[in-house]
């Protein structure tokens, strides 16, 4: 009523009006917005950067190379080494079914190794599965042979499947130089990719049931034995072998 | 057509008000979820934790070392922390520390363990390899390499990982035997159940501690062999640590 009996004053009420909406848009915006408005202008340099007021981020990919890893013929041939940025080593090699062939044979596993070659303070190892048994734990070792009889083991990790048989798990441990070794016999002595080292190599990956009972019951044999590819839990409760790298040379 | 302008403008105002009172919701929203969980939390009533209370019984039982802390963690969390004190560098830095912090997630259901070392006062600027090893003193036995340590220029470290170790061992599947595990019974293999750190190098430990007779010992992986130097750190315990 009073807005509107002075023409003047109907003008300044739609001016208040129209910066009441404005303050509004720019409380809704937030702070993102007020920031970008204050950000000063990119410029980019020939040497691939984008410099924004002292700030340096890049605009192209990294150099890749592809690093040594063993030498020909000490490495299996399912080995992949990836073209990867400095300082980094990445690996990949697939597992296939061994003790689960005949239920399971499209089971897929996949394992990667990144380690970073300067700082070196541990590998980090991902095993993907797919196509396992559904829901069952399996046990994960560096074993010194793929196949049987296995010899040294390292028991590093679990993998659990979902409902569907996938599943994954990632580890930080020392890989591409784990051995076993007995300290009180300090002379015994193996090959290792980079020659001659302390203890037995272990150089293979395979994944074991975890409970031999699990075993028995997803392969239908209740005479499986039970095997020492768990840790804890009574001796000789594991069960068979489930997956394996299936190499005669290394792997890792 | 006075009325209509009118109308309009009570209704404009009034969206714009309602539009305001939602941003003052909205930001009141984002900023309780910033806020520290533990002042939304209510502090809940204290669970009991089976895992920690058998793990004590041990070591008041003396079958795990008197050295080992068993936080009061909530289940079905289980977290162990022991020290590690000065044995091959004793002389040199008597004042050396190390603190081994291990947790473990639920028994049956973790896929392995993270264990977190930390040092102090260690010689700087030093690589040393961490073994899980089947007893702490010399011989040392059956032993898992599992990582690295680098020190600072302080002295300073740390290292975390993630491996199996409450229930580490260590076997030749062709004729793996068998053990006794204070926490977990009869067990497969040898079991692991002590920690220690070495010098990665032989030379590093030849200059750091001044002593050209240290011999090479096989603490640490890859070409070529006994390159590694003596033991740095240990639980020194008979009892397991873990």
């Amino acid at each position: 009523m009073f807005c509107s009996s002075q023409p003047w004053i109907a003008r300044g009420c739609n001016i208040l009006l129209a910066l009441l909406v404005l303050l509004l848009l720019g409380a809704c915006a937030g702070a993102p917005s007020s920031a970008q408005a204050t950000t000063p202008q990119a410029t980019s340099s020939s040497s691939g950067n984008t410099t924004t007021g002292g700030a340096s981020f890049p605009t192209a990919a990294l150099q890749l190379r592809t690093p040594a890893f063993g030498d020909s013929g000490q490495i299996a041939p399912t080995v992949k080494v990836l073209a990867s940025a400095d300082p980094t080593l990445i690996i990949q090699f697939p597992l296939v079914p061994s003790g689960i062939k005949q239920k399971f044979p499209d089971a897929t596993a996949l394992v990667t190794v990144l380690q970073d070659t300067k700082a070196n303070d541990f590998d980090v190892v991902t095993v993907d599965v797919q196509k396992m048994p559904p829901n069952v734990k399996f046990t994960v070792f560096f074993t010194e042979i793929a196949a049987k009889p296995f010899g040294h083991a390292e028991y590093v990790g679990d993998v659990f499947t979902r409902g569907d048989g996938s599943g994954e798990s990632t580890f930080h441990l020392i890989t591409f130089v784990a051995f076993a070794a007995d300290a009180r016999q300090s002379t015994v002595q193996s090959a290792d990719q980079t020659g001659a080292a302390s203890g037995i190599q272990l150089e293979h990956v395979g994944m074991w049931f975890d409970g031999v009972n699990s075993a028995r019951q997803v392969l239908g044999n209740p005479t499986i034995p039970g095997t020492p590819f768990d840790g804890g839990h009574g001796a000789l409760h594991a069960g068979p072998q489930a997956m394996t790298d299936g190499q005669t040379l290394p792997v890792i | 057509m006075r009325i209509l302008q009118y109308t309009r403008r009570i209704v404009l105002s009034a969206s714009c008000l309602i539009l305001l009172f939602i941003c003052i919701q909205a930001s009141s929203a984002t900023a309780a979820i910033a806020a520290p969980a533990n002042q939304q939390m209510q502090v809940g009533h204290v669970q009991s934790n089976p895992e920690a209370a058998r793990l004590l019984q041990l070591k008041q039982s003396g079958r795990l070392a008197k050295t080992v802390n068993v936080l009061s963690a909530l289940p079905p969390t289980t977290i162990l922390q022991f020290p590690l004190v000065p044995s091959g560098i004793k002389q040199k830095f008597p004042d050396a520390t190390g603190l081994v912090t291990i947790v473990r997630g639920d028994r049956d259901n973790s896929t392995s363990d993270t264990v977190t070392i930390d040092v102090q006062k260690m010689p700087p600027n030093i690589t040393f390899t961490i073994f899980f090893i089947e007893i702490a003193k010399k011989p040392f036995g059956h032993v898992e390499y599992v990582a690295d340590l680098t020190t600072r220029g302080d002295g300073s470290g740390e290292s975390i990982f993630n491996i199996i170790s409450l229930v580490s061992f260590a076997m030749d599947a062709r004729n793996p035997g068998t053990s006794q595990d204070d926490k977990e019974g009869l067990t497969s293999g040898t079991n692991l159940e002590h920690l220690g750190m070495w010098f990665s190098s032989l030379q590093d430990a030849q200059k750091v501690l001044n002593d050209e007779t240290l011999k090479g010992t096989i603490f640490d992986g890859g070409n070529p062999p006994l390159h590694a130097g003596p033991q740095a750190m240990t639980d020194g315990q008979s009892a397991p640590v873990f």
